[in-house]
């Protein structure tokens, strides 16, 4: 096949399947980010009280409110009195 | 996927590992006009040295060491990198004369052309744990493995990528290629330097600890990452549940010093990295009382034992005492009971901590075992590559012609591995003229 400059990806994917388990993790990926994402439209949270309201396991909320840090959509804001937990906010 | 294409390229060395010791080893070898390949497996060179917060016991920055000597490395007109390669063998023909086979991977990136932009990183939907942090953090699957990489340029984790397209269309210089294949490359060299470094002990072989089942059970290369000026947190928290944590204890010799999981040689690094840590943690958290639970503080080298000194100056606390078990408290908060023996007292006590790092320990990469079909490349009793004469040739190895550089010969520190890489240097060079 013709290979088109900026469109190789096409090429690859004639050649190669992407694995079923792969489009499963960015579903779930897109998941847990839009809710995170709407629950941020509410209101500032903790990590805590992020927790509560998706009813997932805590270290899993810590490692995707950080990778929605990494990727720019959420901030850091305020810690708390005792310098224990920090809320964070959508990025505007 | 292979495509077959085969090339032939002369140098006068071939350098096996692209860590702080391969990379000096290339360097001296082309400072004095040799021309050497560089081959690093990882996406980047600069091994496990350009991952790191600071070094001891001057506790200057790692990056800012290891940046300008990998610029340097990366720009030498005599030095030429393959990264995403690897050695497939390599056959003595005679004296001064190897050649060996290097699988390169493709990375789906033109290096040359990417201008490390990030636009194919925010385009990118896919998010996996990433490896460069260690999984406390994601990435994209058209990423840049970490800010000073080097080279500097983005890659395509093929693996995970859904081949939308997405990278290709936002990228301003067209440097993505997906048509990118596995390539074999023969080459011919005169001599051969292994730098293969080290591997970290994986202490899920130490289910007693938790690591993995308690997220606040860390090891300390994760807590280098968190200390690290690109750490994947905006500052020392627990994976757990992001609390800052007031109340930290290091697990000395995690790994090492124990025979009941095959490595009872000590690591050299654990005591010494684990003071830093700590020294580290009391300023970026002021309140946090650090705990260092140890057998033995081995500070051997310069400057260490006023090193140690110093940690428990600033009020470090150590306790000679060997752990049991860790497990988590049962009132969800998070935090861990050790199970320990006070050795000074010869009793058992427990101790609660709100976040603890596992001061895993160095074990041999065996990988340069398989490189050599026809001849034998011996190993010590632990696996590391065996130096034939230790005292007076410590870098040469049981082939004549091929060095050993770094922590691949052994456990050592960042600045034994600067110096062992210049003798691996002197005797290939010394080697190279003899022709």
């Amino acid at each position: 096949m013709e290979i088109e400059k900026g469109k190789t990806f096409k090429y690859l994917r004639d050649k190669r399947e992407v694995p079923q388990q792969v489009k499963d993790q960015l579903k779930e990926f897109n998941r847990i980010k839009k809710a995170m994402l709407d629950a941020f439209k509410e209101s500032d949270l903790t990590i805590d009280q992020l927790t509560q309201k998706l009813n997932m396991p805590k270290p899993e909320v810590v490692y995707y409110l950080m990778s929605l840090i990494k990727y720019g959509f959420v901030q850091t804001g305020e810690v708390d009195d005792m310098d224990e937990y920090f809320t964070y906010k959508l990025k505007k | 996927m292979m495509s077959g294409q085969s090339k032939n390229i002369s140098f006068d060395a071939l350098v096996v590992g692209g860590g702080i010791a391969g990379g000096e080893a290339a360097l001296n070898l082309a400072t004095t006009g040799f021309k050497v390949l560089l081959v690093e497996k990882e996406l980047s060179i600069g091994g496990k040295m350009i991952m790191l917060s600071k070094v001891f016991p001057t506790l200057d920055c790692a990056a800012c060491i290891t940046t300008p000597k990998v610029s340097e490395i990366s720009r030498h007109p005599n030095i030429t990198i393959y990264t995403s390669s690897e050695v497939g063998n390599i056959n003595k023909i005679a004296e001064n004369n190897f050649e060996a086979t290097i699988i390169r991977k493709p990375r789906y990136v033109v290096i040359e052309d990417c201008t490390a932009c990030q636009l194919c990183e925010q385009a990118c939907p896919v998010s996996v744990p990433d490896q460069y942090q260690y999984n406390l953090v994601g990435r994209k699957a058209a990423f840049i493995p970490f800010s000073i990489a080097s080279p500097k340029a983005a890659a395509i984790d093929i693996d995970n990528c859904i081949l939308c397209g997405a990278c290709e269309k936002v990228c301003p210089t067209n440097c993505i290629d997906f048509t990118q294949e596995t390539e074999e490359i023969q080459i011919s060299v005169k001599t051969v330097i292994l730098a293969t470094g080290f591997k970290l002990f994986d202490p899920l072989l130490m289910p007693r600890y938790g690591f993995g089942l308690f997220k606040n059970v860390i090891t300390s290369m994760q807590m280098e990452r968190e200390l690290a000026p690109t750490r994947p947190f905006n500052t020392v928290l627990r994976p757990g549940d992001g609390k800052v944590p007031d109340k930290i204890a290091y697990v000395l010799c995690t790994g090492s010093r124990d025979a009941s999981i095959g490595n009872p040689i000590c690591s050299q690094i654990c005591c010494m990295y684990s003071i830093k840590q700590s020294q580290l943690l009391m300023g970026a958290l002021p309140m946090a009382d650090v705990t260092i639970y140890y057998l033995n503080i081995r500070s051997f080298g310069k400057g260490f034992e006023e090193f140690y000194q110093q940690a428990k100056g600033m009020g470090v606390n150590f306790v000679k005492g060997k752990i049991g078990k860790i497990r988590e408290t049962e009132n969800g908060n998070g935090n861990l009971i050790l199970r320990y023996e006070d050795i000074n007292e010869g009793i058992v006590k427990e101790a609660e901590h709100d976040m603890v790092i596992l001061s895993v320990g160095v074990l041999p990469n065996q990988d340069a075992s398989g490189f050599f079909p026809k001849e034998e490349l011996k190993l010590d009793p632990y696996k590391f590559i065996y130096q034939a004469d230790s005292l007076i040739s410590p870098a040469r190895t049981s082939i004549d012609g091929v060095f050993v550089a770094g922590t691949a010969s052994g456990p050592m520190d960042i600045p034994d591995s600067i110096l062992s890489a210049g003798s691996a240097s002197a005797e290939a060079l010394s080697y190279l003229i003899q022709e």
